[in-house]
């Protein structure tokens, strides 16, 4: 049921832009490797095909993709498992909530349902289920391990300025300020989020108003306007006003992966290995293998011992873990040792036992310890530890 | 003259004889002492070989122990890790990292494939298990685990790498450590089917369709939005891991695998895959997993784990102090690219001035941990930067520290002047700038960054 047409005709498309990609190999470096191990001298171990995010696809060729053989008949075939879900059941799981608002004419698409929630109300459910992690007005860090992430810092369209800071040049410069308000492209993103993952002990119990709630004071606490109008203590959120929100950092992203043509966009974003700084030879003899380096690097260490609060300790060392002392079950090993037997004759809290105990229990430890000539094997034949055993002892005179 | 020659050859052959004796005492003496000194055997040799040991002479554990079989009490020590500062507050929106230093061959164990989750580990009754495909096609359909599994299978070789694997280490260098530095990764045979035969039947709205949504059914309902493409070249629905029944923690009993891409993609616990025309901004695709550029535009919906490549012996966790002089010794690592298969893998003695190739061996797979070999003689009180390049068949090599920040080709003293070139330090995702061990005087092995900031 494919239109496999459409889609041979997009990846044609693509192998065009792939094809077109500008070389920037090694630049530092004049010496060349030579083309001689047969591995690098050719770039290429099979047939390859385009891949939109800026790698290569194996097709099916025949019985094979790539090194892997295939029963190429079975992927031909049309299987029909399954049933159809009923109306009840799609719409009981088809309840994601989309940006639909964004880009299309029609935001019903969006799948958010009417309701209605105040700041007020958001800050009281904030304050009794979320501020013990997210921290006072969302700043984050209120947990036992101190990262919980933020969700406002001030100011959104002002915070959303500091994306450009980059310590590139200066570790101790100010970095961007990567919150809700600042830096998520699209609101439904956090209405959705918290509906299905919060409060992250107890998802999903939120009701449809306490999320506009919710979503109504995350606005607050990033000091957004909808429709030009502040979000204050005051403000009521409601489905209308949620799909007029306007992210100020909608435009922060790339590619481009709206409307029809967004996956031309993607493919040709990827081809261009310079988006995101990749190094791409036509041959692998072009890499640099000699004076390969500007005579600015230097070695930098792990500074003031670096993270290493790891969970095991580092080690390679073989050897036995440290069993820890465990409590035994006396009544499951009195089971397993000693039940074939002592069930029909000196039983737990058997009265007859009363004849041995007198002769003192320390006979009655050495007996069961290193077992009798009548026929009772050293520790009933378990092979627990002699204080162990002696517990167990002690269960068979005496019971719980 | 007779004589005297005689005379000569005598003492020539009493010369060649000393010389045959001296030389067979030094081997001798030189072999017995090297080989005292690496066993410690004393007097008549070592107690492991002279006497018999415990386990020799005892009897060992029946077949009715380990039904399902553990790994030896003294691998105790291999184990994933974690590190408080690698959790989002708790440990059920963290990471448990693989000690690739002990990782042998391309396989990983399933105990030791690193977890992460965004909601902890959920555990699916497979007989409550559901997975509904509909959105923009003309048949929707629920399918059983069992009906999910009667479609034709395949098994694929490939890691999951999760796209911050080295990403805290974009200013500056932290983890004295390779199961740290490079350990949020591993790599399985795994099992499962193609979502092109899956959706076959389904009439999908191949005009309009662009985007697939995968959604998980753990605390957070983890989804992702992924492209049609993908979908229609090596998507794959998985339920088998090394040749049992996915973990827990990688998913059970069923989860997306998109080969090279983003761990994060690889939505595990998968209940619903929805088409779309538009994409969804799911949480994962927007607060996280976001490429922050020095333009300040990020870049999102970043699919494939770039070429990539580590030493993984010797190691900062097992380092050469116990080498003698002389000694051969194999160097040995990684090399892995979601773009493409492994072409070749170089080897760098001074941080990256000078390069000599590397051999792979074992399988070398598409988007699959490959290995690379090279042997090294070992000169006592050395002091070396090792540093690995990996290529791949889509044209990619590693970048430098300087390069993957800066942007290829950019001279020192231009660095920070066009911000459209390089990547920056902001970015968290995607590093796969080249990486560096210090060899020590004493063997000691310590992760070290080259580069000019």
């Amino acid at each position: 049921m494919f239109k496999l047409d459409q889609y041979k005709f997009a990846l044609t498309a693509s192998a065009v832009a792939l094809t077109a990609v500008v070389f920037t190999g090694c630049m530092e470096g004049t010496a060349k490797a030579s083309a001689s191990t047969a591995t690098a001298s050719t770039g290429k171990v099979w047939p390859t095909g385009p891949d939109i995010g800026g790698g290569v696809s194996y097709p099916m060729v025949g019985d094979k993709t790539g090194p892997y053989r295939i029963n190429d008949e079975a992927h031909k075939m049309t299987l029909n498992h399954g049933r159809v879900p009923t109306k009840a059941e799609l719409e009981a799981w088809d309840v994601d909530i989309n940006a639909g608002y964004v880009y299309q004419a029609n935001p019903n698409e969006t799948g958010l349902p009417e309701g209605s929630g105040t700041v007020e109300e958001g800050e009281e459910l904030y304050e009794a289920q979320c501020v013990m992690c997210h921290g006072d007005f969302g700043a984050g860090a209120g947990g036992k391990a101190g990262n919980y992430p933020a969700l406002g810092l001030g100011n959104a369209e002002k915070l959303q300025k500091t994306l450009t800071n980059n310590r590139w040049l200066d570790p101790e410069a100010d970095g961007p300020t990567r919150v809700f308000g600042s830096y998520w492209p699209q609101a439904n993103t956090m209405w959705w989020y918290i509906r299905d993952g919060m409060p992250h002990p107890f998802s999903k119990s939120l009701s449809t108003d306490e999320v506009y709630a919710l979503t109504a004071y995350m606005l607050y606490i990033n000091e957004m306007s909808i429709n030009g109008e502040l979000v204050d203590e005051e403000y009521e959120l409601d489905r209308e006003k949620f799909i007029a929100i306007k992210m100020p950092n909608e435009n922060g992203f790339e590619p481009n992966i709206k409307g029809p043509n967004a996956l031309a966009d993607v493919r040709a974003y990827y081809a261009d290995e310079s988006n995101y700084a990749g190094i791409r030879l036509k041959d692998p003899s072009e890499r640099c293998m000699k004076d390969c380096q500007q005579e600015s690097v230097k070695v930098v260490r792990v500074q003031h011992g670096g993270i290493s609060n790891f969970n095991p300790p580092l080690s390679a060392v073989r050897d036995l873990p440290v069993e820890e002392a465990k409590a035994i079950d006396v009544e499951e090993e009195y089971k397993n040792s000693c039940a074939m037997c002592h069930d029909g004759f000196l039983h737990v809290k058997d009265p007859m036992w009363a004849g041995y105990t007198e002769k003192g229990m320390d006979k009655v430890y050495e007996n069961g310890i290193n077992g009798t000539p009548g026929g009772m094997p050293a520790k009933g034949g378990s092979s627990l530890s002699d204080a162990d055993f002696k517990l167990v002892v002690d269960y068979l005179i005496n019971g719980k | 003259m007779d004589n005297k020659k005689s005379q000569e050859d005598l003492e020539l052959s009493a010369r060649r004889d000393f010389f045959k004796k001296t030389a067979a005492l030094g081997v001798t003496a030189l072999g017995a002492t090297s080989l005292m000194a690496s066993s410690g055997a004393s007097g008549d040799g070592e107690k492991e070989i002279l006497h018999h040991t415990k386990w020799g002479q005892t009897w060992g554990d029946p077949v009715t122990d380990n039904l399902y079989g553990v790994p030896s009490k003294y691998e105790h020590r291999v184990t994933r890790r974690t590190t408080p500062l690698l959790a989002s507050g708790n440990y059920r929106a963290s990471i448990a990292v693989t000690p690739i230093q002990e990782s042998q061959g391309i396989i990983t164990p399933n105990g030791l494939f690193f977890s992460r989750s965004h909601g902890g580990t959920c555990h699916v009754d497979p007989n409550e298990y559901r997975l509904m495909i509909h959105g923009l096609v003309e048949k929707p359909i629920v399918l059983t685990l069992d009906q999910l599994k009667r479609y034709p299978s395949v098994s694929r070789t490939h890691f999951i790498e999760c796209p911050a694997n080295g990403g805290q280490e974009w200013r500056a260098v932290q983890f004295n450590s390779v199961q740290f530095a490079k350990g949020f990764m591993a790599s399985a045979e795994w099992t499962g089917v193609y979502i092109k035969d899956l959706i076959k039947d389904l009439g999908v709205d191949m005009k309009k369709a662009q985007w697939m949504l995968a959604e998980g059914s753990d605390n957070s309902e983890m989804g992702r939005t992924v492209p049609m493409d993908k979908v229609l070249d090596d998507a794959m629905l998985v339920w088998g891991q090394n040749g049992e029944a996915l973990r827990p923690e990688q998913g059970y009993p069923v989860r997306l695998l998109l080969p090279g891409w983003e761990g994060n993609l690889c939505v595990k616990w998968v209940k619903r895959l929805e088409f779309a025309a538009e994409p969804w901004y799911a949480k994962e695709e927007t607060s996280r997993y976001t490429d922050l550029k020095p333009t300040g535009k990020a870049i999102q919906h970043f699919y494939a784990n770039e070429v990539n490549s580590t030493v993984t012996s010797p190691s900062p966790e097992i380092p050469w102090t116990d080498l003698e002089d002389g000694t051969m010794v194999e160097i040995e690592g990684l090399a892995w690219s979601g773009m493409g298969t492994i072409t070749g893998v170089d080897l760098s003695f001074d941080g990256g001035k000078n390069y000599v190739e590397a051999k792979l061996k074992g399988l070398v797979l598409p988007k699959s941990w490959t290995r690379w070999s090279y042997m090294h003689k070992y000169k006592k009180g050395e002091k070396l930067l090792l540093t690995s390049r990996a290529m791949d068949d889509a044209g990619f090599i590693q970048p430098t520290v300087d390069e993957e920040v800066f942007g290829p080709g950019v001279k020192s003293a231009d660095f920070g002047k066009d911000k459209t070139k390089g990547m920056g330090v902001e970015a968290i995702y995607h590093r796969n700038a080249v990486e560096t061990w210090e060899v020590t005087e004493t063997g000691e092995v310590n992760h070290v960054q080259i580069r000019s900031i």
